[in-house]
């Protein structure tokens, strides 16, 4: 049995991946799975700063092969809800900067065993280079968070083709983030998927949207995961809902199997 | 990839700037009205990838709104391809004399055939789209969104078989939901719905009262969960059946649906269409469209004040909710024409 990996990535920085990587990893919590998130962002890691954690884990020590996944892990309590864990590298510390092809196999493969867990969340940095599209390559599905701006659309795309050309296959899956309300959502994910259609030949399919939401920055500033601080804010909400699309696909599905 | 954005007084210039400016492969990604009135269109352009085959990757079931519809149409416009039908040059006449053989009342028939002459397109199938497109107003449901439904119609329109999709589409989404029948003197109108109940997972609750119905609606929209109302069906043009409907349209939070069957006079869908409306519908679905051979009913009642949120091609509840659009209705009315070509 191998762990279902769900990475999460946008090609463009500041999508806001860290911020829904961590909300999902709640939400999946809540709903009863048991999560690991695993901070892949080169270099900067911020998912701990994120939730206001003094340890985040010791993912530097896991690529060195000097700690097992389990004893490197550090957790994250949320309140009366089913918390989750976090393997991040201490911020600044440069561990996945260095790491090679080699050591990130490695990890990938200890994350895919690792049958402590339901699911592992991939936070995957920034960009489109051969470490964050290696990550990507290997999961079980990427999540792809575009937002309105221009540049996020085609920055979105070229991830989308990367991963096509590395696994001739894995289409990924859209989330738009920051939208005004959900017809710019579908808009925003319509026209990636346009683009997808006519020169990728295929077509990624739209989770669904997260509004704008004031009580966003307001939670990262005060370092407590959105669906503590806010549980009752349309981003809460709105990730609340695809955390419940992903995790129906994943558990055994809807018995609809007696309808013709 | 590029991305452009063009801004423009209406579609045509902008489709000519597009074509300008990125050559005739491009991509219409994005269209919208400005702000400042003209139109918003945004283009994508890239190399076709030979290296990307993804040749395992099932397409996902496209949403088939109109903005996808009228994208791809113009796609293989500029791509001057077809959908291997033949395509048709605009000429009115043979267009007035294919909505006459759909049985489109003549009024509405003329005035389609009137926009679409002024539409100056050379297709068409694109012109007619573009006259449905000036009355048609669609608007899905949106299972996450959608608090509580009342669905009313005629009898036979298929309501109970609506509220079984509409049920199924937000068990799929993840959401509780429970039946309410109203219709308890229906035969087998109860004992159907019990069976969709216990196949969707959804719970059941039966009502024969308005009261009873705004208590129950109350209790689901206070533990979140999603309510579907099915009713006795009622010709809502009579004074009588109106004055009784009046009760339920009275409770809050219950959005009320219009349902009604495509293969029916056109004239009598229309004036009952209108009738709903007034009845406080604010959505339509239209059922059993696969069985009317002339799309003259469908068309009336799609194109009165209320907006269509689906219709219905199969009486399976997988069957599902389809979302039409202007091209792909004005595709059905001229289908027979272009597989005779």
């Amino acid at each position: 049995m191998t762990t279902h990996l769900t990475a999460i990535g946008s090609g463009k920085g500041g999508t806001g991946k860290t911020l829904i990587a961590v909300s999902l990893a709640h939400a999946f919590a809540h709903l009863g799975e048991r999560v690991l998130l695993c901070d892949a962002d080169l270099g900067l890691s911020n998912a701990g700063v994120h939730l206001g954690l003094s340890d985040a884990g010791d993912l530097p020590g896991v690529l060195a092969r000097k700690r097992t996944l389990d004893d490197a892990v550090a957790r994250v309590a949320c309140g009366p809800h089913k918390g989750f864990d976090i393997l991040a590298a201490p911020s600044g510390s440069g561990a996945l900067a260095d790491a090679g092809e080699d050591d990130i196999e490695t990890l990938i493969d200890a994350l895919a065993h690792a049958s402590r867990y339901d699911r592992v969340l991939i936070d995957l940095g920034a960009g489109v280079d051969a470490k964050v599209m290696q990550f990507a390559a290997h999961a079980d599905e990427t999540l792809l968070i575009v937002t309105p701006d221009p540049a996020s659309l085609t920055d979105a795309y070229a991830f989308a083709k990367l991963l096509l050309r590395r696994t001739t296959a894995r289409v990924p899956q859209l989330l738009v983030n920051m939208a005004l309300n959900a017809t710019e959502g579908r808009r925003i994910a319509e026209a990636l998927t346009a683009s997808a259609r006519a020169f990728l030949k295929c077509a990624p399919e739209f989770l669904g949207h997260v509004p704008y939401d004031a009580r966003v920055p307001e939670a990262v500033r005060r370092q407590s995961p959105l669906l503590a601080a806010f549980p009752q804010s349309p981003a809460a909400t709105a990730i609340e809902a695809i955390a419940r699309r992903l995790h129906g696909r994943t558990t055994a599905p809807l018995a609809a199997a007696g309808l013709r | 990839m590029q991305l452009r954005t063009f801004l423009a007084k209406d579609m045509k210039a902008a489709l000519a700037s597009v074509r300008a400016d990125m050559g005739p492969d491009a991509v219409i990604v994005a269209s919208e009205k400005a702000k400042s009135g003209g139109v918003m269109v945004r283009a994508a352009l890239d190399s076709a990838d030979n290296d990307v085959q993804p040749a395992a990757a099932a397409e996902p079931a496209p949403v088939a709104d109109f903005d996808l519809h009228y994208r791809d149409g113009l796609l293989r416009r500029l791509r001057n391809a077809g959908d291997g039908k033949p395509r048709l040059s605009f000429n009115r006449s043979e267009l007035l004399a294919a909505l006459n053989r759909h049985r489109l009342p003549d009024a509405l028939a003329h005035a389609l055939a009137e926009t679409a002459a002024k539409a100056q397109l050379t297709d068409m199938t694109l012109a007619l789209a573009f006259a449905l497109e000036q009355r048609l107003k669609t608007r899905p449901l949106e299972m996450n969104a959608a608090t509580a439904l009342l669905l009313v119609g005629p009898n036979g329109a298929g309501k109970t078989a609506v509220a079984a999709k509409i049920a199924a589409h937000a068990r799929l989404e993840g959401r509780r939901t429970t039946l309410i029948a109203s219709d308890s003197a229906g035969a087998g109108a109860v004992a159907r719905l019990e069976t969709f109940a216990r196949h969707l997972d959804c719970a059941i609750a039966i009502a024969d009262s308005a009261p009873r119905i705004d208590a129950l609606v109350s209790e689901c929209v206070a533990k979140k969960t999603f309510a579907i109302v099915d009713t006795a069906g009622f010709d809502p043009r009579d004074a009588k059946a109106r004055t009784a409907f009046s009760a339920l349209a009275q409770i809050a939070k219950l959005e009320t649906l219009g349902v009604v069957a495509a293969p029916n006079d056109a004239e009598d869908l229309s004036e009952i269409v209108e009738a709903l409306a007034s009845l406080g519908a604010s959505r339509l679905i239209v059922t059993q469209a696969d069985l009317a051979r002339r799309a003259g009913g469908l068309i009336a009642a799609a194109t009165q004040s209320l907006p269509l949120a689906h219709i219905t091609r199969s009486p399976f509840v997988a069957g599902g909710l389809e979302q039409p659009s202007s091209l792909s209705l004005a595709r059905l009315l001229l289908d027979e024409q272009r597989s005779a070509q």
